[in-house]
């Protein structure tokens, strides 16, 4: 253990000394508080806070990862090949503990670095209001929709398996099925459009969706409707009017008399954009079933439905905004340990320049996961044996860091809850870069040290 | 029988990219290394003495044969821990200062807090790098980088010390502190292993000798005996012409023949003389202060519970003191005058200390060569010409005696 620390402290010395982090440092240093007093944002509070957190922590994650990888990547690479290694491995010091101590110099040193930089942004986050004389409205919007922790709840997931079988034969007696689509892909469009069609209201029609398990930090929280509306005619000023009306599923549903007051509210709102309504958290009934109705009146005239993504849900305090913050950076951190393990792997086995160009291709395919995993599916679904046992594989083995994107929580006030931490700490830390590490733990045990390859 | 390094056919081929067989560095190599032995591995450059070294400690796999060293597997921490290894060029981080380097080192080998700091005061000390303990290694000259590498060997006092080239890039005093060092060391009882093609380092320190080419070794043995002759070499201070012609004489007696000439002071001798004297009028150096601190570092490390260097302390500070008394009497009197009227003491001794600075710097050099083979009878009847010699002089002049002393303290302190 005493060894492991050795080389930590060392290769901490290093990036600090050599001036690796002192360019990211100062260049951090400078553009967060920079961004602090320049961000407007939409001109509201709650925009500009918006926006600040939105580029601070994006700055800050993307230049940590490349400081993570330059810094793994050279503290192995530069010690092979300028042979320090010679002098250090003849020493009682077993080749894994060099490694491992290489990967803990690295993580202390991120996590010295993401403490100060997340100091840094929650202080300005913070203090902002103060830095603006926020209006009173401005303050209360912020307060509800910024420094907050929203749980979501999306309407539950029907299954609509049955139907889309029975369309299917449908399609098939009357030999309309599109020849150029696989079984797999004619099912798959027609779930989302039968899906969709639960999620469409008729003018004149009313739309009743029951969320369950909701639970409010108390009763005088507010519960926010975030939804967006999508039309099958765009009416002529993009607006769409809609009553809500909010409260126990059985009254709304079953006319069955409620303790719990129902809100009922009518409001007019651009199409295809996100808005949300502001509901009292005491029209919650005990039992946490709550109904949330959508009438479409006869003026609008189209029909409205709600996209199965981001459509409709509903929000509501969970957690406090540090908390929150707090998660949003440990999300971070793990994204940063998989890039110094990543680090250490490629070094293990390449040159510096090598390895480091490997590592940003897997930093930016892993940045745009979601991407590329549904390109490789696209692609390999003709050569589907072949491509689900190699390439398929592999592909998983990205982590994918815009699924744990920090500001997809924080922006909307999104409660990142600790399941959720702990399911990409298990990904990204315990099984990715624990994979990894095993990797170059093996490649270098075997490595010829003192071997030079031209 | 127990050996420190033992090697049974070792041979490292180096394969291109493709398995094609390139280069064979070392050759069925067997090589045994007994424990408290200063053993030379000798060779012209890409003979294999380092690639067999790398062999040795697990920075390269054999490609057939294995290594036994201190009784196990080179790679194997619990050997490492007993092994000092200065490798051909000194390796360090260039961002950690004097102090820092040897602290990560005294890490590695997980020394106490106390320990190491102690340790590392003394290695300074001793390889005269305290001045400069703060800068960054990186700003070091090859020499002081090389001072710092054989610190860094040296941290978990081992008992097997594999040196790669160690004189490379030291001054003339760095090297003869190196060579001292390898003597106290190995009458320490440590094992040393030094690998070299500066001939003159490998015959001053080393017991036993292999000489590497093409991978094989071409001729081992003890330096006694790999160089031994049959010749006798006499030197004495300035002697006059009828004292040359009456030594001629006793030698033309004895059927032997000799040969006079005037020899040269080594420059070594010289060089190590004149920084001596610089150091004396305290001239500023921003580079390594090369001083007889081996002596400070052994007594300092002794209190550590270090046995083994209280063994050196004592002879270490004998040398000291004959050094400064000999420079100061060279300096104002004997240079010029010796140069002059050639009237100088007198001196036979048959060990001559090359690196010692002595009182004379002209000698008379009388090299004879036995007609017959040796045998004990001659010894025995050329001593006594020796005696006859000294005592005659001994007569005539009288600062033969001061001399005599001053030769015997350099003596004794060079054999230590």
């Amino acid at each position: 253990m005493r060894s492991i620390w050795a080389v930590a402290i060392n290769t901490i010395r290093q990036a600090l000394r050599l001036k690796i982090a002192a360019a990211f440092i100062i260049l951090l240093l400078i553009l967060l508080p920079v961004m602090g007093v320049s961000v407007t944002g939409d001109g509201t509070l709650k925009g500009r806070l918006q926006t600040f957190v939105s580029y601070g922590l994006s700055l800050t994650s993307i230049l940590l990862c490349l400081l993570t990888i330059v810094v793994s990547v050279y503290s192995l690479t530069s010690d092979i090949k300028q042979r320090q290694i010679y002098t250090v491995i003849t020493k009682p010091i077993r080749r894994f503990q060099f490694l491992l101590g290489k990967l803990l110099g690295v993580a202390l040193l991120d996590i010295a670095l993401l403490f100060l930089f997340s100091i840094i942004i929650y202080g300005i986050t913070v203090f902002m209001p103060g830095f603006y004389n926020a209006t009173a409205t401005e303050l209360t919007e912020a307060d509800n929709e910024f420094y907050t922790a929203r749980a979501s709840l999306a309407p539950p997931d029907i299954d609509v398996s049955k139907e889309v079988e029975e369309v299917y034969s449908k399609l098939k007696k009357a030999g309309q099925l599109p020849e150029t689509m696989s079984y797999n892909e004619i099912i798959k469009q027609l779930t989302s459009v039968t899906k969709l069609e639960r999620r469409a209201v008729a003018p004149g029609y009313i739309l009743p969706l029951l969320f369950t398990g909701i639970k409010p930090i108390g009763p005088n929280e507010s519960l926010f409707i975030r939804f967006k509306y999508d039309v099958a005619v765009t009416p002529t000023d993009s607006q769409i009017i809609g009553r809500w009306l909010v409260g126990d599923y059985r009254q709304i549903q079953y006319g069955e008399k409620s303790d719990t007051p129902i809100y009922d509210a009518t409001y007019k709102h651009s199409i295809r954009t996100i808005h949300e309504i502001e509901v009292p958290a005491s029209v919650v009934p005990a039992d946490g079933r709550l109904c949330v109705a959508f009438a479409n009146p006869p003026i609008n005239n189209t029909v409205v439905f709600f996209p199965i993504e981001d459509g409709l849900e509903v929000l509501y305090k969970a957690d406090t905004f540090t908390g929150n913050f707090v998660r949003v950076v440990l999300l971070i951190f793990f994204r940063l340990v998989f890039l110094a393990s990543l680090g250490i792997l490629a070094a293990s086995f390449l040159s510096f320049p090598v390895a480091i160009l490997f590592c940003l291709v897997i930093f930016f395919t892993a940045t745009f996961s979601n991407f590329v995993i549904e390109s490789f599916n696209f692609l390999g679904r003709n050569l589907s044996s072949v491509y689900s046992y190699t390439v398929k594989p592999v592909i998983q083995l990205l982590p994918q860091f815009d699924k744990f994107n920090p500001t997809k929580f924080l922006i909307p006030a999104r409660l990142l809850s600790w399941i959720l931490v702990a399911k990409a700490a298990a990904l990204m830390v315990c099984v990715k870069s624990l994979l990894l590490l095993l990797i170059a733990l093996l490649i270098f045990s075997f490595k010829e040290i003192a071997r030079i390859i031209v | 029988m127990d050996y420190a390094i033992e090697t049974f056919s070792l041979t490292k081929v180096f394969s291109d990219w493709w398995g094609r067989d390139k280069v064979i560095a070392v050759d069925d190599l067997n090589l045994r290394i007994q424990y408290n032995e200063v053993f030379g591995l000798l060779g012209p450059n890409g003979s294999g003495k380092t690639t067999t070294l790398k062999l040795l400690l697990g920075l390269l796999y054999p490609t057939k044969g294995r290594a036994v060293i201190l009784g196990g597997d080179g790679a194997d921490p619990k050997i490492n821990a007993k092994i000092g290894f200065l490798p051909e060029e000194s390796y360090l981080y260039r961002y950690l200062n004097a102090r820092e380097t040897l602290d990560f080192y005294g890490r590695l080998f997980g020394l106490a807090a106390k320990v190491r700091k102690m340790r590392i005061e003394s290695l300074l000390d001793m390889v005269g790098l305290k001045a400069v303990a703060n800068r960054p290694v990186g700003t070091f000259s090859k020499g002081m980088a090389r001072r710092i590498g054989l610190a860094q060997a040296l941290i978990n006092d081992p008992d097997l010390l594999i040196l790669d080239e160690p004189t490379t890039g030291l001054d003339p005093i760095g090297t003869r502190q190196i060579k001292d060092l390898v003597l106290k060391l190995a009458e320490r009882g440590k094992t040393i292993l030094l690998c070299s093609h500066l001939l003159a380092d490998v015959e001053d320190v080393c017991d036993r000798i292999a000489i590497l080419y093409g991978g094989r070794i071409q001729a081992e043995g003890k330096v006694k005996d790999l160089l031994q002759t049959n010749k006798k070499q006499i030197t004495t201070s300035d002697l006059s012409d009828t004292a040359v012609e009456r030594i001629k004489q006793i030698l033309q007696d004895e059927h032997a023949q000799c040969e006079i000439t005037s020899p040269m002071d080594k420059l070594e001798t010289f060089f190590i003389k004149t920084v001596a004297i610089a150091q004396e009028h305290a001239q500023p150096t921003s580079g390594a202060v090369s001083t007889t601190q081996i002596g400070d570092f052994l007594a300092a490390a002794s209190s550590g519970d270090n046995i083994l260097d209280k063994l050196v302390s004592a002879t270490v500070s004998e040398e000291t003191t004959t050094e400064t008394l000999k420079t100061r009497q060279v300096v104002p009197t004997e240079v010029p005058e010796s140069k002059t009227d050639k009237e100088l003491l007198s001196k036979l001794s048959k060990t001559v200390e090359p690196a010692q600075p002595k009182p004379v710097i002209q000698n008379e050099k009388i090299k004879t060569e036995s007609v017959e083979p040796k045998t004990f009878e001659k010894e025995h009847v050329k001593k006594s010409i020796l005696d006859r010699l000294t005592g005659r002089f001994a007569e005539r002049d009288e600062h033969i005696e001061q001399a005599e002393e001053n030769k015997s303290q350099t003596g004794d302190a060079g054999d230590a």
